[in-house]
Order: C-alpha cells, then sequence, then structure tokens
C-alpha cells in the first residue's frame, strides 16, 4: 500500500493569494514528489515479488487524479478517502484517518510513504500511521528487497547508512536518493485508459469512501481531531534577482572579468546585478 | 498483451491534427458511427511544445467551432488597430495603409496564443465524447508519448511505434489511418521514402517572449520591418496586445540567409533595444519565451501527394503556411478539417489507401487554401530574385529614416539608387502572384549560409535598459525545458564532419549554422581532445529543429524528445 498526497504544483504561481497562502480550488494540482519515490519501490516490488499494488490518498475528490495517475506508472488499485469532515486535519488526525482506511482495506505487508509533503513538509504522517499500526518503521529508506518473508532496508542516517532487517508487515518511508520514478510506458497507459472506459472495471479498480465507510471515529479526524493550532502564519518575501553571465574566451578569463568587475568602484556583488 | 490499436491516430496535437481528430469525431457523432481514435503528443502537456505568434482569422475556428465566441475557445484579444511599422534604427514609421498590403491589415482577427489554444481543442475534444458510450466511440489523449518511427506493412502505414525507449512490438499502436501533424518530425522520412517532395521547404526560424507591462496594448497589433535584421536575412518583427497587460514581441528569421550566425534569441533582444520597444516593456517583467521553426515556402513545397497508403499529412508537415498573409493557424486547421472528412468518408468505406485518402490533397487545394497558396506563390521567392531589396534598401532606408523622417528620408533612399523603383515594381508583381515565372525550385537552407560571411557590425540603438535584454542563456530559462534523464533526442552521425565544419566556418570567425542559428544554446564548439568539438547542451532544447535544417552536412537529425520532455510553451 502507497500512502500518496496531490498537493499545489510548486511550478505554478496559480491560487497564490497575494498574503502567500493557497487557494487550493485555484491552484494546479500535482503528484507530491516525494511520493513519486514511494510509487515507484511499490512498482519495483510488483515487479520483483509479484505484490499488487494499492495506492491510497485522502483529499478532495479531484484528488483520485492522482490515483489514474500511479495507474498509469503500473498501480493496480485506487483508493480515495474523501469526507468533508476532513479537512483541516493536522498530521495527527491525517494519520488516524489514514490508518483507519488501511485497516479496512486488511492484509497489507508493506506501507509505503514519501519522506514527507510539499505543502506540509512535516514528514510525520509515515511514522505516526507505524505508530498506530504498531508495526516496524523504517524511515529515510533508500533501497530495500524482500526476502523470505523479511524485508532488508539501507537507509540513510547522519554520516552514513545502516542497513536493517524487519519483519512483515512494515512501514517504509522512502528518502529523496532513492530511485527515482520511471517513465511511464504506452503499453501501460493505453491498457489504463481502455479499463477506464469501461465503467464497471473502473470501479473494481477506483473506489471512494469516506469515514463511515472505513469505520472511522469523526471525532479524531478534521479539525475537531486536530490538536495543532496555528498561531499565525506570514509571508516571507519574493524570490528571485538577476544575474550577469560573463563569457570569455576560457574559464579564467572569466573569472578574471569577474574579479574585475568585483573590484571595479568597490562594488559588492549584489551592486554589481542589481546597479 | 493485446495489440492496441485505434481505426485513427493522430500524430502531433497541434491545431492541425486536433483539428483532423474534431472533424472525425464530429462527423461520427453525427453518423452514429463507431469509432476510436487517439492523438499523441509529445509535449508534457498538450501545448507544451505549440507556439506561433498568432494573430489568425477566424474562418477555420468558426467552421469548426461555431459558438467559439462564447464556448471557452481561448482569445487572447481581438485586433483593434493593425499597423505595419517600419523600424529604423532610433525612430519607427507606421505606414500609411494606402501603402501597406492589404494582406497586412488585420483589424478583427483574433490574437491567440497556439499553445492554449491546443491545450483547450485537446481538453474539449474529450468533452465533446464525455456523455457518448464508450463503446461507440473512444478518444484517446496520450501526452509525453513520442511517434518515434513509422511501422509499414507492404508498404503501407500501418502505425507508430511510440518512444524510443519502447519494447518493440509491445509500444506500438497500430491504426488504420495515421494522421502525420508533426511538422516533419516523421514524416518527412514518408515524403523522402514515396519521393513526394516537389521542392525544398524554406524555413524561416520565429522567437517569442511574452511580457507582463505597465500599459494596456490589447488588441493592437504591430508588424515590423527594417531593423534589426539588416544583414539581408528575410524576416520581421511582431508585437501583439494581449489581455491582461501583455505583450507577444517576435522576431521571425528566414533560414535561407548568407549569415552563419543569426543568433534568433538575440535578433529579438536587439528589436528589444528599439526606442519603440523600450517604451512600452519599461517597467515590465518577461514571463517566457519560446521558438519554432515555420515552413514559408508555400504553394512549390506542398508535397506532391498529401496521403499516401494508410496515412495523410496535414499542417506545418505539408507546409500549407502563407507568408505573405501571415496566415499559418487558419490554413493549418482547414488542412486538418478537410483531412478528416476525407478520413472519415474512407473509414466508412473501409479503404484506406491512397485511391481514397489522395482526394484529400484536390480539396484542400481546390479550396481557398489553394486559391491563396497559389497567388502567394511567388512572394517569398520574390525576395530571393530581388535580393537587394533586403541587403541595401531596406538597410539604406533605416539609416535615412532616422536621418530625415519617412518621405524625404524615401526620396534620398531612391535619389541613392534610383533603380529601387522598378526593382520595386516588379517585386510587387511577384508577390501578388500577377507575374508568372512558371513553376519554380527552392534550394535547401542548409546550403544557404556562407562560411566565409562578414558581418556588418550592427550599431545598436542608444539608451537602453540592459535589465531588458537577456543573454541567450537566461532568456532560455523562460522557455521551461526539461528533460528526463538519458535523454539524446539531437543525432550527430559523425563527429568528424563536424569538426570539419567547424574548421571550414571557424577559419572566417563564424560559428558552424547549428550553433550560430540555435535559439536555445544547445548547440556549442568546445575544446576537447586538443581540438575543437561539436557538443551539445540538449538538455537546453526547444525542439525547434534549427540545427538539422541549417546543417550544411545533414549530420544532424532532431527526433522528438520522450518522456514528456522538453519546453513548456504555457501560453505562448
Amino acid at each position: 500500500m502507497v500512502f500518496i498526497k496531490q498537493v499545489p504544483d510548486t511550478k505554478s504561481k496559480a491560487g497564490v493569494n497575494p498574503d502567500g497562502t493557497i487557494d487550493r480550488a485555484r491552484a494546479k494540482r500535482m503528484l507530491n514528489p516525494f511520493d513519486r519515490f514511494a510509487l515507484q519501490k511499490a512498482i519495483e516490488l510488483k515487479k520483483e515479488n509479484g505484490a499488487e499494488v494499492t495506492c491510497v490518498t485522502m483529499g478532495p475528490p479531484k484528488a483520485q487524479e492522482i490515483l489514474i495517475d500511479a495507474f498509469d506508472y503500473g498501480a493496480d488499485y485506487g483508493i480515495l478517502l474523501t469526507d468533508k469532515r476532513l479537512a483541516a486535519s493536522d498530521t495527527l488526525a491525517t494519520a488516524y484517518a489514514l490508518s483507519a482506511l488501511a485497516k479496512y482495506v486488511g492484509g497489507v505487508d508493506i506501507m509505503i510513504t514519501g519522506l514527507q509533503t510539499t505543502d506540509g513538509d512535516t514528514a510525520q504522517v509515515g511514522p505516526q500511521i507505524a505508530e498506530r499500526h504498531n508495526v516496524p518503521q523504517i524511515t529515510y529508506c533508500e533501497s530495500m528487497k524482500v526476502d523470505n518473508g523479511k524485508v532488508i532496508a539501507r537507509r540513510v542516517v547522519e554520516g552514513g547508512h545502516q542497513k536493517l532487517e524487519s519483519t512483515l508487515p512494515v512501514l517504509i518511508t522512502m528518502a529523496n536518493s532513492a530511485a527515482p520514478l520511471a517513465p511511464k510506458r504506452f503499453a501501460e497507459v493505453a491498457a489504463v485508459k481502455e479499463f477506464l472506459h469501461h465503467p464497471e472495471e473502473r470501479e473494481k479498480r477506483v473506489k471512494s469512501v469516506n469515514l463511515d465507510d472505513i469505520g472511522a471515529d469523526a471525532s479524531k479526524a478534521g479539525l475537531v481531531g486536530s490538536p495543532t493550532v496555528v498561531g499565525k502564519t506570514w509571508k516571507l518575501g519574493e524570490l528571485g534577482g538577476s544575474c550577469v553571465m560573463y563569457q570569455g574566451r576560457s574559464a579564467l578569463d572569466e573569472v578574471n572579468e569577474l574579479a574585475e568587475q568585483l573590484q571595479k568602484d568597490d562594488r559588492g556583488i549584489g551592486e554589481l546585478i542589481n546597479g | 498483451m493485446a495489440k492496441i490499436e485505434y481505426d485513427v491516430i493522430v500524430i502531433g496535437g497541434g491545431p492541425s491534427g486536433l483539428s483532423a481528430a474534431h472533424r472525425i469525431v464530429d462527423l461520427a457523432i453525427e453518423n452514429k458511427s463507431k469509432l476510436k481514435v487517439a492523438v499523441f503528443d509529445k509535449g508534457r502537456r498538450f501545448g507544451a511544445h505549440s507556439m506561433s505568434g498568432a494573430v489568425s482569422n477566424p474562418r477555420s475556428i468558426k467552421k469548426l467551432f461555431p459558438d467559439y465566441e462564447t464556448n471557452g475557445f481561448p482569445i487572447e484579444g481581438v485586433c483593434s488597430e493593425s499597423y505595419v511599422t517600419f523600424m529604423g534604427k532610433q525612430s519607427s514609421w507606421n505606414i500609411p495603409s494606402i501603402f501597406s498590403p492589404p494582406d497586412f491589415n488585420k483589424k478583427g482577427y483574433l490574437i491567440l496564443s497556439q499553445s492554449n489554444v491546443a491545450k483547450w481543442m485537446a481538453s474539449h475534444l474529450k468533452e465533446k465524447v464525455k456523455t457518448l458510450d464508450y463503446r461507440n466511440t473512444v478518444v484517446d489523449l496520450y501526452r509525453g508519448f513520442t511517434a518515434s518511427e513509422i511501422i509499414y506493412e507492404n508498404g503501407a502505414v500501418v502505425g507508430v511505434k511510440v518512444d524510443n525507449t519502447g519494447e518493440p512490438e509491445r509500444d506500438n499502436c497500430y491504426a488504420k489511418i495515421t494522421v502525420f501533424a508533426d511538422k516533419g518530425f516523421l514524416s518527412q522520412e514518408l515524403i523522402a521514402k514515396n519521393d513526394l517532395a516537389n521542392s525544398s521547404q524554406t524555413w524561416a526560424v520565429g522567437t517569442k517572449e511574452i511580457w507582463k507591462v505597465e500599459k494596456d496594448y490589447s488588441g493592437k497589433v504591430w508588424h515590423t520591418l527594417g531593423y534589426p535584421l539588416l544583414d539581408g536575412t528575410f524576416g520581421g518583427g511582431f508585437i501583439y496586445g494581449l489581455s491582461g497587460n501583455r505583450l507577444a514581441i517576435g522576431m521571425v528569421s528566414g533560414l535561407d540567409s548568407k549569415n552563419p550566425n543569426i543568433q534568433p534569441p538575440q535578433v529579438l533582444q536587439n528589436l528589444k533595444k528599439h526606442p519603440m520597444l523600450q517604451k512600452m516593456i519599461a517597467g515590465g517583467t518577461v514571463l517566457s519565451y519560446a521558438a519554432a521553426v515555420i515552413p514559408e515556402a508555400g504553394y512549390y513545397a506542398v508535397p506532391k501527394e498529401f496521403a499516401v497508403d494508410g496515412a495523410v499529412i496535414v499542417g506545418d508537415a505539408l507546409g500549407v503556411m502563407d507568408i505573405k498573409g501571415f496566415s499559418g493557424m487558419d490554413k493549418a486547421m482547414e488542412s486538418g478539417i478537410t483531412a478528416g472528412e476525407t478520413i472519415f468518408e474512407a473509414l466508412q468505406k473501409g479503404d484506406s489507401s491512397t485511391k481514397l485518402l489522395g482526394a484529400f490533397k484536390e480539396k484542400l487545394m481546390n479550396g481557398w487554401v489553394g486559391k491563396e497558396l497559389k497567388e502567394a506563390r511567388y512572394f517569398r521567392h520574390a525576395f530571393g530574385v530581388h535580393k537587394e531589396l533586403l541587403s541595401s534598401y531596406i538597410p539604406s532606408f533605416v539609416g535615412n529614416l532616422d536621418s530625415f523622417g519617412p518621405y524625404i528620408g524615401g526620396l534620398v533612399t531612391i535619389l541613392a539608387s534610383p533603380q529601387a523603383i522598378p526593382t520595386a515594381i516588379s517585386a510587387k508583381k511577384m508577390m501578388d502572384g500577377k507575374a508568372d515565372i512558371g513553376e519554380i525550385s527552392l534550394k535547401d537552407d542548409r546550403t544557404a549560409s556562407d562560411p566565409a560571411y562578414k558581418p556588418e557590425p550592427l550599431s545598436e540603438p542608444a539608451g537602453y535598459d540592459k535589465k531588458s535584454i537577456y543573454s541567450t542563456a537566461d532568456v532560455v530559462f523562460y522557455a521551461n525545458t526539461h528533460y528526463h534523464d538519458g535523454n539524446e533526442h539531437i543525432e550527430e552521425f559523425d563527429s568528424e564532419t563536424c569538426s570539419e565544419c567547424i574548421e571550414k566556418y571557424g577559419i572566417n570567425n563564424n560559428p558552424p549554422p547549428c550553433v550560430g542559428d540555435c535559439t536555445a544554446e544547445v548547440h556549442e564548439v568546445a575544446e576537447k581532445d586538443g581540438g575543437k568539438r561539436h557538443h551539445m547542451n540538449l538538455e537546453n532544447c526547444v525542439q525547434c529543429r534549427t540545427c538539422e535544417l541549417v546543417c550544411p552536412e545533414k549530420n544532424l537529425k532532431v527526433n522528438g524528445a520522450y518522456h514528456g520532455s522538453g519546453p513548456d510553451f504555457a501560453g505562448m
């Protein structure tokens, strides 16, 4: 089971309000880039161990787009947990809802998440799901394989790597130094388009559920289930600047010219670029 | 895995390909016939590799979408003021309408972003079939998938191999009829294989920036000549006022130039240095950059046949662009619409041979597209016959315009070279198609550049804001180019040939044309292994194909980027 999330497209300025907050209805959407490593690992396990890959996500109905996208890469099933009562969930409430969803599906051997999301940036949801399931967790995983019912993984730690072994079930968060998501294959995408055309096939492989369907306690989800309080938000300012290019016959020429420009009138780099 | 099969596949999601798909789907819905259509585009999304000026006559759009004014069709503005402007180095002169050709008056035409049009046409195509029974009508859009090879069976086209990293057979896509709307990426092979070429195509390269500016120029259209193209290269500039305080600023340069070092992005920067432009963009910011090639030769360069067994060619791949009227998108769309009608008929009759598909050529060339192309058949050629127009009279008038103003400046130009008048009269006759000199055969652009060409230093307009001018490396950033790992989409057949070419041009201090004419700092001459070698920064490439067209040695081939790589010309 791969936990994925639809996040605002960081390359697009659509939906960014003047005060720096995001209007999610207007923002362009994309699959959380960190989740691409998780999805890749799952697809590899499918190829190597014959795993069945189910992608799950929580979000508004439009989040179904990323489940369809995951099919294109080779996922088998997709489940969307969507419920108005889930709005404004913090990591505690999100992990509760997602673990309830995993329990509802049942029979999961390996849960994989990305390291973090680009919108929340907490890296808390993966580990919390593991705790709620009371299963081992391997965070910052760079590579792993399944052998004899055990997981052998290599994880990134400060100053090096750690190799470890775990029983199943297990939760793994993939580091962004893991193998990147392989491009979509035409034949795969064509097959997905084919099954999406057939309503009965589609229903078998993409499901949409709410809190009641999965037997979750609504008081533990959404705003009411979230102890986090947002004190204050503020805008950090604009990114940007300009760039001066020096083109010379050789790198040495270019450096010399830059040094000369910097020394001229005792200007600093900031002045040189902006003046 | 089952064979992937459609009735029709369209290669290329630009205006021509999508027009064909729309027409076919419309006819299928009207006639309640079963149909499976797929459209392929190599961009990361539809429109990502598609760009144009563009000011367009709405005639084809109206035909395909009668309610285009209200159905969400993306219009950036309607032309309310249209100027042909002669640019001096400091001054500019809006040529009074009595002196400028009526074709250049664009009042009432639509100002469009081709990228937005392609994006909308693709999503609207999906919308059309949304409520229909999937057992009857299927439209599949494949974005980020490139047709990499044509598949033949007994000489007939039966489909394409998708993605050059794909597995053979498994990643093939088969179709009863394949529509090539690919600007020549693959279809040039089809034309060569079937010996369909009439004459070489004459290409031009266009570069464009969109700016957010302080003043509202929406609906205003300028087409410029004169500065900055003073080296005898055919071309000109355009400035289109878009909605939302945006300006599209572009330059088009003919690739049949003697100059091997056109530097298309810098020609555009030079236009921006002009006081008229400086005033317009003051305080503004650049939003995006794009480049593309334009088939300018017209009538005599369209292929002998527009179809072969199992396939049809449309749009720029055919070369139905008409430079006289700056009319590309409407003719490309009309070619798609007409092809769509012929294809639907062929499908109904169950015959995809040239016998039925061949009728497409006649239908298109007997209609307004053919008629206008015929009228403009010598337009581009006139500048080749009367080279002094571009190399001598216009540059001389540029100087006199700055010194004396348009009328006295014009007089001074004529007095200095009285032969300008008969030349202009004779050229005008050719341009209007009134002189008949029979069929013409054009030379390949790759033969045009002169290794010994000596550029005259272009004296720049004074007093421009340096911050509004970009190096090529900087401007390419605004094409939003991204390539996935391992892409090698430009083939260099023989590195020794490149080294010899570098030497040949280098003796005269010129770069080889691939370097000099590149729109995105892809090609460069690098010192390597003790010699000068051709080096490519493929991650910059915007897929314009200029290098392939100007390579004097036919040593380069640009293939479609794959895995959705390449630029993103959003809104261009």
